[in-house]
């Protein structure tokens, strides 16, 4: 008789984020076929990249890029929105969402957040990364952005929503027949 | 009465460090983008998913999505996603098996995998491309995890081929090819994001 | 043919620490049986234990102890006490020959950690703990002389004379000469 008893499993209990905070996690994303340079001074630009779409909503990475010659400012964490680059995403009917503070939803039950909500997962002096829960309309589908503090002027650009809607359509449930009803 | 000309620009006494051209894209440009949704992989329990290539002259990234369906009982699990590029397991050790291995593979018979992440990797001289380098990895809990991947160099043309391979969980050496030409002419459309500036 | 190829091993580059900072990887000590109070108020007690002698050296810990009752106490920052009661504590050890050594920093070589220094050099590889009690272990590069070896520490710093316990070191020397090479050669 063996010495070890092997312990009883215990389920883990891993904290889950919230599901208009991420994309789902049985799904393989569709892809935007652009990326769209937002913002562009002298001396920095802002890049949104790497569009992947699920029927829920949309992940990019929010991109800053520094012009080769442009020697890096070591500066404080900021904590103030104004000491970061600030992103709107327009819809063509008017909703918007930003990365600003003091929009975070309050959890209620299984109640879902209204879209548009954007959740920027990282941030950084490089940009970060970001979600926007929810699929715009057919229409112009607006990025926006500025940051006071590396003088980035109030900055848009602007994508055709249907790339974004076709992409979703790609998106692929990986396990099909398991999916919950 | 006009104005001296401005005096040339300071050089500036911090000079930003730029990692090397295998470590990550160029910075100062804006990719072309292969809209590719790939299936690396599929098993009942796991699934290995490669998507949104963005190329540039110098190169490639591309996503790596790894899913689990749902938490299994008593299995130590991220996927290997930090034993996949290294972090102190070797894979060709006693864990080797559970080393979630990937590759790219050109048609001219040249390839770059994960087996061989060094982390002096952007110190020294160029290595002969392709090489193959972790950016990031994301993730958002168990079951979902997004690996950002730098490819350098590019493929010729011909088949471009993505190999995974997991033995320990059941997932054999596949394989999914695309036409490298479809990264070629991406490549192609990348641009600069800041043109020559005119002559001062 | 298998896509995936098996890198080459390689060896292990990290890096080893000195050996006149350590005790001999490849020997089991001999144990000296004695575990010394070094300084004690009403609140604190500080001991010189798990004492290993090598040919090349002493290997021992510094630890520093509350009184039960001190645990008791409400802490507004649990760690803090210990880090600054214990920032202080230096240790000397006298020699029967007249030297000393000790573990205040100012008193090392300034090359120590690339150049081996003659014996003996008293070191410690950092120290850790929590309001239920700290230790810092300790190494003793160079066997002492016969005769009595004292231990002796300044604590709390600059508040009482100095305090310590004086052992004959013929105890450290026979253990040494009961070290033996985990791997016997021959």
């Amino acid at each position: 008789m063996s010495f070890f008893d092997k312990p009883a499993l215990r389920p883990p209990i891993e904290l889950r984020m919230p599901v208009w905070s991420r994309g789902p996690e049985d799904m393989v994303p569709g892809v935007v076929p652009v990326a769209l340079l937002v913002a562009r001074t002298d001396t920095h630009a802002v890049l949104i990249d790497g569009l992947l779409v699920y029927p829920t909503g949309f992940d990019f990475d929010l991109a800053v890029r520094r012009h080769p010659r442009q020697p890096r400012h070591h500066r404080h964490h900021p904590h103030l929105w104004d000491d970061q680059l600030r992103l709107e995403v327009r819809f063509a009917d008017g909703r918007t969402a930003d990365n600003g503070p003091g929009r975070w939803p309050r959890p209620s039950g299984d109640h879902l957040p209204d879209p548009p909500l954007l959740y920027q997962s990282v941030s950084g002096p490089d940009g970060g990364h970001v979600w926007l829960w929810g699929l715009p309309p057919p229409g112009p589908l607006t990025f926006a952005c500025q940051w006071p503090a590396e003088q980035i002027p109030p900055s848009q650009a602007t994508l055709d929503a249907g790339l974004v809607l076709a992409a979703a359509a790609r998106a692929r449930t990986l396990w099909p027949d398991e999916a919950s009803a | 009465m006009s104005e001296p000309p401005e005096p040339p620009p300071e050089e500036p006494s911090e000079v930003e460090y730029r990692r090397p051209a295998w470590v990550e894209p160029p910075a100062d440009m804006v990719p072309g983008i292969v809209p590719v949704e790939l299936i690396l992989a599929r098993t009942p329990q796991r699934a290995i998913g490669l998507t949104g290539i963005r190329a540039y002259p110098t190169g490639f990234g591309c996503t790596l999505h790894l899913r689990l369906r749902e938490d299994i009982p008593g299995e130590q699990s991220n996927f290997g996603a930090f034993n996949m590029f290294g972090d102190g397991v070797d894979p060709a050790g006693e864990f080797a098996d559970y080393y979630l291995r990937f590759g790219v593979g050109f048609a001219d018979g040249r390839r770059a995998t994960n087996l061989n992440q060094r982390h002096d990797f952007d110190e020294g001289p160029a290595p002969d491309p392709p090489t193959l380098w972790l950016v990031r990895w994301e993730g958002y809990d168990r079951l979902a995890w997004e690996v950002s991947l730098w490819v350098y160099g590019l493929p010729p043309p011909g088949p471009l081929a993505f190999v995974v391979e997991w033995p320990a969980r059941d997932i054999p050496e596949s394989r999914v090819e695309i036409d490298a030409g479809l990264v070629l002419e991406a490549a192609a459309r990348a641009v600069p994001i800041w043109p020559d500036p005119p002559q001062r | 043919m298998s896509f995936f190829v098996m890198p080459a091993w390689q060896p292990p580059t990290g890096y080893r620490i000195p050996a006149w900072l350590r005790p001999p990887e490849t020997m089991v000590p001999g144990i000296v049986p004695v575990e010394l109070l070094l300084a004690r108020t009403d609140t604190h007690a500080v001991l010189a234990t798990d004492l290993r002698a090598y040919p090349t050296g002493l290997e021992f810990a510094l630890t520093a102890r509350p009184h039960p009752d001190q645990l008791q106490q409400p802490r507004h920052d649990p760690d803090r006490p210990h880090r600054l009661m214990y920032r202080d504590l230096w240790l000397e050890l006298r020699f029967a020959d007249g030297q000393t050594v000790s573990t205040d920093p100012r008193r090392w070589p300034r090359t120590f950690e690339t150049n081996q220094p003659d014996p003996p050099f008293l070191y410690y590889h950092g120290a850790g703990g929590s309001e239920r009690g700290w230790r810092s272990p300790h190494w003793l590069w160079g066997l002492p002389p016969p005769g009595p070896l004292a231990f002796v520490c300044q604590w709390p710093a600059g508040q009482n004379p100095s305090s310590g316990v004086e052992i004959d070191a013929s105890l450290v020397l026979e253990a040494a000469d009961r070290a033996v090479p985990v791997w016997p050669t021959g």
